[in-house]
């Protein structure tokens, strides 16, 4: 059994749902962080041998992890039905709680999982703007220079990075994806430099917005765990597909 | 240069602040409660990291920073924000600075003890367990559940089992008994974690810089942080040696989850299995060096001025996975 993990409003999710079950991967099942969050029962397992789990969802199907060959991870949080159902006083906790369960039962899926949970992101590490500049620029992409500073309210850092953004002529989206990308044309050097910082991320599958002037000057804007997978299109579909049959190794 | 920031009364701290004082290393000791008084900026150009703290009396460049030791209490909490309202300008400012502070740290290239996203392993229990046995220790048999019947069963197992959270928001650990057995209707809004107990003696060990300080606590309680409350005296706590495995076992878990410094809490059965609870990525280490008189604040305040400073995880902080 495949599974594609996702909230019910991701569009680009649902998207490549329809594009493997039309390439056969069978059986594959969509599940959504709302019906995770109804699901009827819970059994997770941790021992010294390994980790299992198994959900029994509110129309009665059950997934066990051990039947599962490969997943498409595109969980954020948990549904917040759960912090919702709790007094006042645990809302703050039963949220702590169950974003923690949903890390470790996520990590003890077995088989190829795109993306990996991270203690950082439940479909991999969401580092901050600062930490993405400087992995980037160790990675060989170009890079604007970073500034913060405690005077800046939030508000008007993400105007300034958007500003930064609007600097440039062109937004290209690429996915990296196990070494390969897919997506805009980008120059090899530039393709290969994404393809290290999704690596050095440890995160199989990395979507990079780069910003370049007439094609030149290709300059990191931003990246994701949580890519439009559209962007990537059939070929970026077809090679997911691949991994999460033959369970290639990150 | 060392910076330290947190609260300087808060016993690790200030144990870290003596250690270097009496080392005469250069170090200073940033008191969060005085932000108001502060500034803060960084740049980072071309993976070169540049940027401005200033003190109530001076400006340090950041670059000079080789050891950092953050123990920050939630900037949130401050006694100095009670009666802001939500959207004022100094509360604002308070997280501004913080905020800025901490994504600093996090990319710094310095020695951190320790960056927050290796810290964030410890936010799962049972995921941090999932790695911790992959280092050849045990951990115990444990349940996550919302259905009361799985967890009566497990009990019928098991015998003896305990109940506790996964997450980092701190619980007593307390052994299921037929009382709350009659209440477990209510997991089922939220999966909770259920321990077989394991018997045995625990131990404390902290390690830091390639050594591991054991602290063995004698308690008759299920969680030895509550003692008093839960068996009526307190934890006895000595020093003890670990073999050389162990040892290193502990050494090489605290550098695979990316970690400068670490707290690790052991139970070792008297058939001599040794199961691993956690590893606590913010230890309050001042509680056992003070019963022991191991010299753990030292190991640490060593570590800080250690030069030339040599990275023991990979580029940037390792998010274990």
């Amino acid at each position: 059994m495949w599974l594609v993990l996702c909230s019910s409003s991701d569009a680009s999710a649902h998207w490549a749902f329809q594009g493997l079950l039309q390439m056969g991967l069978a059986p594959l099942q969509l599940v959504t962080a709302e019906s995770l969050a109804s699901a009827r029962a819970w059994e997770h397992h941790v021992n010294s041998s390994g980790a299992h789990v198994t959900i029994t969802l509110a129309n009665g199907a059950v997934i066990r992890s051990s039947q599962i060959r490969g997943v498409l991870n595109r969980l954020v949080a948990p549904s917040d039905f759960t912090a919702r159902c709790a007094v006042d006083a645990y809302r703050q906790y039963a949220a702590a709680e169950t974003q923690a369960f949903y890390l470790s039962w996520l990590h003890a899926l077995p088989g190829a999982v795109i993306n990996r949970p991270a203690p950082l992101g439940l479909s991999g590490p969401w580092f901050h703007a600062s930490e993405w500049t400087l992995r980037a620029s160790r990675a060989g992409l170009r890079t604007c220079t970073y500034r913060q500073s405690a005077r800046d309210s939030a508000a008007i850092t993400d105007a300034r990075r958007a500003s930064f953004s609007r600097e440039r002529t062109a937004a290209h989206h690429v996915i990296a994806l196990h070494g390969e990308i897919f997506g805009a044309q980008v120059p090899s050097d530039v393709a290969h430099a994404c393809g290290r910082l999704a690596k050095a991320a440890n995160t199989r599958m990395l979507g990079l917005q780069l910003n370049s002037r007439e094609g030149d000057e290709w300059t990191f804007a931003d990246a994701t765990v949580l890519p439009d997978l559209r962007a990537g299109g059939v070929p970026l579909l077809r090679r997911m597909a691949q991994i999460l049959v033959t369970g290639e190794p990150s | 240069m060392i910076l330290l920031c947190g609260i300087p009364s808060e016993a690790p701290l200030r144990m870290i602040a003596s250690r270097l004082e009496e080392m005469s290393a250069d170090f200073v000791l940033l008191n969060q409660r005085d932000f108001a008084k502060c500034d803060l900026w960084f740049e980072i150009e071309s993976s070169d990291i540049t940027g401005e703290l200033k003190t109530q009396d001076r400006i340090f460049r950041l670059e000079d920073f080789t050891g950092i030791y953050p123990r920050l209490m939630d900037d949130r909490l401050l006694p100095e924000l009670m009666g802001e309202a939500d959207d004022s300008p100094l509360r604002a400012f308070c997280r501004g600075f913080h905020d800025t502070l901490i994504r600093w740290m996090e990319i710094a290239p310095a020695c951190v003890i320790n960056r927050c996203a290796p810290m964030a392993s410890n936010s799962s229990k049972p995921y941090q367990a999932q790695l911790i046995r992959q280092h050849g220790f045990y951990v115990p048999e444990t349940l996550i559940t919302n259905d009361p019947q799985l967890v009566r069963e497990f009990r019928k197992k098991h015998g003896r089992i305990i109940y506790k959270s996964i997450s980092a928001i701190r619980s007593i650990v307390q052994q299921l008994d037929s009382e709350d057995e009659a209440r477990l209707e209510q997991i089922r809004w939220c999966p909770t974690q259920f321990q077989a107990y394991v018997d045995g003696v625990d131990v404390r060990v902290h390690t830091i810089n390639g050594e591991a300080f054991a602290t063995a606590i004698d308690s008759d309680a299920t969680d030895y942080r509550y003692a008093g409350q839960q068996s009526g005296r307190p934890a006895g706590l000595r020093e003890v040696e670990l073999c050389d495995e162990l040892k290193q076992k502990c050494i090489g878990l605290t550098q695979s989850l990316g970690l400068e410094f670490a707290g690790i809490d052991l139970r070792i059965t008297p058939e001599d299995e040794v199961y691993c609870f956690e590893a606590n990525p913010s230890p309050a280490f001042s509680y056992y060096e003070s019963h022991t008189g191991q010299p753990i604040s030292q190991a640490v305040a060593h570590r800080l001025a250690s030069r030339p400073f040599v990275r023991h995880e990979p580029e940037l902080a390792l998010m274990a996975s």
